[in-house]
């Protein structure tokens, strides 16, 4: 009889548990929503934010979130894309492959801050790129090449051996095999995961601290000429992404809306991570449809 | 005693192939993955435009002895082979050999059918493109002569630019083949092409390939006894990495020399 | 003399001219063939060597910048580590302990974990041993999208949610080690959820079956057959997950409280090394004793991370041998 009442209790418990974790996303979700979306207007997501009155916006701040997610893909992908075939495809198993097997693993586990640090030295003191989207996204890269190898490794690895050897047998190199076969095969996959990678990045904030910087000189969205100072294009400009704006409202943000902007710029950056979740899945069936001619 | 019987075997197919022309020589063959010895002294001549069937029964050796021949081998860790594998007075076996040629001219298709994830006409002309051929005309006709000689032109040349993989099991492995023809090769190596299919599919691929042997030289892997007096000239049988007989398929299969021969070719064992 | 007349009778035929079987011995020029194995191989290895590097040179520069505080500014070790008075900016007799934050990062991390590991581990055996189409169905998807929140959105729940409640129900001002413990923890849930979850999925089910032969119920299958067959793996996962609680930054800062001694009670404001980074690194001037003292915390957090990641290999490794 007890093992049995241990058993009803302790299945009871376990269904509690998940419980508890569903209610904390639906509390989370609920709370930011409940409490953003009434803060979130086109005058919001349109207006420069201000310093010290209320009814700031947040434009530049979305704005730099994007280009710099933009600029942190533009280095991450081919190279997560090249690391992840190499260690899927090339690696022979030995020291060398172990290696670097460790390294994405460091890579994957180092603090953010540790690697906004190391941009600070690195990019923004040694050569000199200030607090700059450039520096900004080089950290981000750094903290998001180990995603995309193991991603990019995953996907590889799903594909049969039968393709592989199917593009060799035609008398197709290892390479132009991969490039052709291959990764087109894998690409469902990849493409799930840069995007929900995507998500991540849009979301980071300590390493871009001392990296991007905690604020953004004043924009002129007419001058698109990316060496002048004012172009929202430069490269080279300080810039405040809106998830360091949530950390900079709430820690030393004086404005008398506090409350309202910091609400709305939350709601704002998970409604874009929820948004990329869903991109990541309806362009994975999609691809995965087209890929098996069922569409 | 058996050795003995081998031998004059194998010396009585080479007096029967002094007529026909062999296309590929294999000379005591040796194939190991690791310690483990799995091919033993193979030497055999393959006749040009015939078909040659591998018979024997699993682990016997004979998928990694016509794995060997096109080197795709090399890519299985821990694999090496010693011996030689003539064609066009070239060692195949050597690292000289650049593989990538060597697969142009030796084709291959697989046991499961592995048609590329794009589409019916990408299949037929990546190898194409990847030689350097640009022009559409030429690939088009290309294409629509290998779906021709693989018998599938008919079936699919409204839906060229469809997934592959929307084909019929037995439709994607001739799409294979003909795939692995449009390069024009002089030996298609086939590793159990039927085994995964039905048996009307099964039976179109035998007639392509009663066919196909007019131009070239095809080596056929299979665990189908009827299939390889069906359609093959010449028959191997293998038994634990040894190459036990080797001659014509018809009188291997009425009056086989070997008791080890007779016993798997009367579903004893295998 | 067969052979002979077999290499002679085996000339290339005229379809195949041109094509010769030996390899091209001039390699390097293929460089500039679009199709060539050399290109992606120079993609290929360059990219393994960037990640190589950056793991170098992250682990180089922040290992001679943290040293210069000791080097440099001789600064005893051992008092850094063993400090708890931390008053790099004051004039007189400055003092760098390191000390309250080494403990508030530990506290936080360990605290985070307990709070956690639990509700993970019962909601991945929820998803995988009790309902699995559930799980597939809701919490799958819930664990995605709480691991995508962003770790400052946490922050700012915590900072109006948790800091007030904590403030009404525990009292003191609300900012303490327990409210960014709190945070963390519901940060690291899902990571050691769908780890565990995984762990548990690779138990074969043959041995379930057993269990459940023998007359166990299910509660006995799971605690006495899954679980130990599932532990090295269920531990890799809530070490993950302290290591993601240890390096967070932002999240922590917002409720912690910041203050610089050590807390008497978990419902006291506290410090830990990210926390004092993120707020200090801004205002410092490079090559000031402040300056490098952070940086030395820098180091302090890389060896620690590098401490879970050894600790993550020898559970695993463990696991493998048992």
């Amino acid at each position: 009889m007890t093992s049995k009442i241990t058993n009803r209790i302790a299945l009871t418990v376990i269904v509690l548990c998940a419980l508890v974790m569903t209610a904390t996303l639906a509390a989370l979700l609920g709370y930011i929503l409940y409490h953003g979306l009434s803060a979130i207007s086109l005058s919001f997501l349109t207006k420069d934010s201000s310093s010290f009155q209320a009814g700031g916006g947040i434009k530049n701040q979305l704005w730099n979130s994007f280009y710099i997610l933009f600029a942190t893909m533009l280095f991450t992908v081919p190279l997560g894309l090249c690391g992840g075939i190499y260690l899927s495809e090339y690696a022979k198993p030995n020291k060398l492959t172990q290696f670097i097997r460790s390294c994405v693993e460091v890579l994957a586990s180092l603090p953010s801050i540790v690697v906004g640090m190391f941009g600070l030295l690195i990019f923004v003191n040694y050569f000199g790129w200030q607090y700059s989207i450039l520096s900004g996204a080089l950290a981000l890269t750094v903290f998001n090449l180990p995603v995309i190898v193991r991603v990019t490794e995953d996907a590889l690895q799903s594909v049969p051996r039968e393709l592989r050897e199917g593009g060799l047998a035609l008398g197709v190199t290892q390479w132009h095999t991969i490039k052709t076969i291959v990764v087109p095969a894998a690409f469902p996959g990849i493409l799930t995961g840069i995007i929900l990678s995507a998500g991540r990045v849009f979301g980071e904030s300590a390493a871009l601290l001392f990296t991007a910087g905690l604020s953004t000189p004043n924009l002129d969205f007419s001058n698109w000429n990316p060496m002048s100072m004012t172009s929202p294009l430069n490269p080279f400009r300080s810039a405040e992404t809106l998830s360091v704006h949530i950390w900079q409202v709430n820690t030393a943000g004086i404005t008398p809306d506090i409350q309202t902007i910091a609400n709305g710029s939350s709601a704002v950056l998970v409604l874009c991570v929820l948004g990329f979740n869903l991109f990541a899945r309806m362009v994975g069936k999609f691809i995965d449809r087209k890929l098996t001619g069922k569409a | 005693m058996n050795q003995v019987y081998v031998k004059q075997n194998v010396e009585e197919s080479h007096q029967n192939m002094k007529k026909a022309s062999p296309v590929l020589e294999v000379k005591d063959l040796n194939i190991y993955y690791g310690e483990h010895h799995a091919v033993k002294h193979i030497t055999m001549p393959i006749e040009e435009k015939s078909i040659t069937a591998l018979i024997g029964p699993s682990g016997c050796g004979k998928s990694t002895f016509l794995r060997t021949i096109n080197r795709m081998n090399d890519l299985i860790h821990g694999a090496r082979s010693e011996g030689e594998i003539l064609y066009g007075g070239i060692n195949l076996l050597t690292p000289k050999v650049d593989v990538v040629q060597l697969r142009k001219e030796i084709g291959m298709v697989f046991q499961r059918p592995n048609p590329f994830p794009k589409s019916i006409y990408e299949n037929l002309v990546l190898s194409l493109k990847f030689s350097g051929i640009r022009d559409k005309k030429k690939l088009k006709d290309i294409a629509e002569d290998c779906l021709r000689k693989a018998a599938l032109w008919d079936e699919v040349k409204d839906r060229l630019d469809k997934s592959a993989l929307s084909l019929s099991g037995g439709q994607q492995q001739r799409l294979c083949i003909a795939r692995a023809l449009a390069l024009k090769p002089k030996v298609l190596l086939l590793d159990e092409p039927s085994s995964a299919l039905d048996p009307i599919s099964s039976s179109k691929i035998e007639e392509l390939l009663l066919k196909l042997k007019e131009e070239y030289t095809i080596i056929i892997v299979t665990h189908n006894m009827q299939q390889a007096a069906r359609i093959a000239d010449k028959t191997a049988f293998f038994y634990q990495g040894e190459l036990i007989e080797y001659g014509n398929t018809d009188q291997m299969f009425t009056h086989p020399a070997e008791k080890r021969t007779e016993d798997y070719i009367s579903g004893r064992f295998g | 003399m067969e052979n002979k007349s077999v290499v002679i009778q085996m000339q290339p035929s005229p379809n195949n001219e041109g094509r010769s079987l030996i390899q091209n011995k001039k390699k390097w020029t293929s460089i500039f063939n679009r199709n060539s194995e050399w290109r992606g191989k120079i993609w290929i290895y360059g990219s393994a060597i960037v990640v190589i590097l950056s793991v170098i040179a992250i682990t180089l520069f922040l290992t001679v910048q943290g040293l210069r505080s000791f080097v440099v500014d001789h600064i005893n070790v051992i008092d850094f580590i063993t400090g708890t008075e931390w008053y790099p900016d004051r004039a007189e007799n400055p003092s760098y302990g390191a000390l309250p934050f080494i403990f508030g990062s530990l506290t936080v991390t360990i605290l985070a974990a307990i709070l956690a590991a639990p509700f993970a581990i019962g909601s991945a055996l929820f998803m995988t041993e009790l309902a699995p189409k559930w799980g597939q169905k809701v919490l799958q998807p819930v664990i995605e999208i709480l691991v995508g929140i962003p770790s400052v959105v946490y922050g700012f729940i915590g900072l109006s949610v948790i800091v007030p409640f904590m403030r009404t129900h525990v009292g003191g001002s609300g900012f303490s080690l327990l409210s960014g413990a709190l945070v963390v923890g519901v940060m690291i849930l899902p990571t050691i959820t769908s780890i565990s979850a995984d762990a548990v999925r690779a138990v074969s089910h043959d041995l379930r079956q057993a269990s459940y032969a023998l007359g166990a119920t299910k509660w006995q299958t799971i605690y006495r057959v899954v679980i130990p067959a599932a532990k090295s793996t269920l531990l890799t996962a809530i070490v993950l997950g302290m290591a993601r609680a240890f390096g967070e930054a932002l999240a922590v800062q917002m409720v912690i409280g910041n203050a610089r001694n050590l807390p008497n009670a978990i419902s006291d404001p506290s410090a830990t090394l990210t926390t004092i980074i993120t707020l200090s690194m801004g205002h410092s001037t490079t090559g000031s004793v402040l300056n490098d003292v952070l940086w030395s915390l820098g180091l302090v957090l890389l060896i620690i991370s590098y401490g879970f990641i050894l600790l993550i290999r020898f559970i695993s490794r463990r696991g493998q041998i048992s």
